[in-house]
């Protein structure tokens, strides 16, 4: 899959987290801002990555602004902005959820 | 629950109440010079229909941001409002985005992703997005072994480029094994930035230790400089400069190992000899600033404003000894169209 622009979904209310995914070059980069990084940083990087993965994106950069999001919202909001950047919204790709 | 709206300050209903506001939260600059370039405002209103909060963009700039906290959490409606505002931005396909604000708010933004590129006592200067200055600064040409080389840089608008540009940069590559040139970015000047870098990379072909670049939004871009919380011009000059200049000490000379920046001597601009006196106050002792005399043509000070006088009443031939050859042949080629900028009132008097 390919990065054709650079996507974003999500907020930054609480509960929610904004996803922006922009080409890359060097695996999955990932920059996670979040106030509870120190206890769920671990967790919400590997959600975010699997997701990426079973898309099938391999390199991109990610920025992650988390407001307390679940893993169900992380999910949704990555694998929205990853559609947005590769251009495949009309075609939503749920069994990656 | 809150509501976000469009706000269209052409309304003078609206305007009067976005200003009566704002004013409650201590902004008060509402010149028509700053209003005049904002894009799109938006307002929160609460359940009462009554303003609680209020955003504006101004091409990728945040702008006049104010939230009223009481009876909720704190935080909440400024998020709301950054988030709006992002949006309208995403939409437009802006993902790179900067504010400048009271210092007091700068961990406010820090908490929605954006990052401090400078602050001074008063104010700070963050940016949002994608691709940001690490990106930018990745992008530029380097050299082997760089960190332990002499790289110099020079920032410049080169409206148009002259040999009074092109000595300071010889001078600066004589001395220097690298010599990074940041052609300003912001397009307000006569020559376009397309055209102003074009015509210093091919002015300064020649030169193999040199490196064109543009200074992007990241050196001397007045795009980026909403001064409407700042009370007189000289505060506004002097804080300008100091975030610049900060900028460029901390965020970008680093990451190219750039230890001294060359500068003209400024013996005519106010504003541009402010800037230079800041730049010695803040980048010195870490990077040294260099202040290279004028270069003269039959004992003339060569600059670009007499170029642009010249330019204005057609008269090449007085612009042919100013000039290296790429600019001239550019500018007669251009003429007509260069006069047309200036009788539909473009401003050549400036920088």
């Amino acid at each position: 899959m390919e990065i054709k622009t650079t996507g974003v979904a999500g907020t930054l209310e609480s509960s929610d987290i904004q996803i922006m995914i922009s080409k890359g070059s060097n695996g999955i980069e990932l920059d996670l801002d979040s106030e509870v990084k120190k206890a769920y940083g671990d967790q919400i990087t590997k959600v975010i990555t699997e997701t990426l993965q079973k898309f099938g994106l391999e390199n991109a950069k990610v920025k992650a602004t988390d407001k307390g999001a679940l893993d169900c919202v992380i999910k949704a909001r990555t694998l929205a902005a990853a559609q947005r950047a590769t251009e495949t919204s009309d075609e939503p790709e749920l069994e990656v959820l | 629950m809150d509501q976000v709206v469009d706000l269209y300050l052409n309304e003078p209903a609206t305007r009067k109440r976005w200003e009566s506001f704002l004013s409650k939260l201590d902004l008060h600059n509402f010149s028509e010079r700053e209003i005049k370039v904002i894009d799109h405002t938006l307002g929160l209103l609460d359940e009462d229909g009554k303003l609680v909060g209020t955003g504006s963009i101004a091409g990728n700039v945040l702008k006049y941001i104010g939230v009223c906290n009481e009876g909720v959490t704190a935080g909440a409606r400024f998020n709301k409002i950054v988030t709006a505002l992002q949006q309208y931005l995403f939409n437009e396909r802006i993902f790179h985005s900067f504010v400048y604000t009271k210092l007091k708010y700068s961990s406010s933004f820090q908490h929605l992703g954006f990052t401090e590129l400078a602050h001074t006592d008063q104010a700070a200067f963050l940016e949002s997005g994608t691709p940001n200055v690490e990106d930018y600064l990745a992008e530029l040409p380097k050299i082997a072994d760089q960190a332990n080389k002499k790289v110099a840089g020079i920032v410049m608008n080169a409206n148009p480029f002259t040999l009074g540009h092109r000595h300071l940069v010889e001078v600066a590559s004589q001395k220097n094994d690298l010599v990074y040139v940041f052609v300003v970015a912001t397009d307000r000047s006569l020559f376009n930035s397309q055209e102003r870098l074009q015509l210093v990379k091919q002015g300064l072909r020649d030169l193999p230790n040199v490196v064109v670049t543009s200074s992007a939004d990241y050196m001397v871009s007045s795009a980026t400089f909403p001064a409407y919380f700042l009370k007189s011009p000289e505060d506004l000059i002097k804080t300008q400069t100091t975030i610049d200049a900060r900028v460029f000490k901390q965020v970008i000379a680093p990451k190219l190992s750039i230890t001294s920046r060359f500068l003209g001597e400024e013996p005519k601009s106010y504003t541009t000899n402010l800037y230079n006196e800041t730049l010695k106050q803040e980048l010195e002792p870490a990077i040294a600033v260099k202040i290279i005399p004028r270069l003269q043509v039959n004992s003339e000070v060569v600059t670009a404003t007499q170029v642009r006088q010249e330019i204005k009443t057609g008269n090449l031939e007085a612009i042919k000894s100013f000039v290296p050859g790429s600019t001239f042949e550019f500018i007669k080629e251009n003429l007509a169209e260069l006069q047309r900028r200036i009788k539909e009132g473009m401003n050549i008097n400036g920088n």
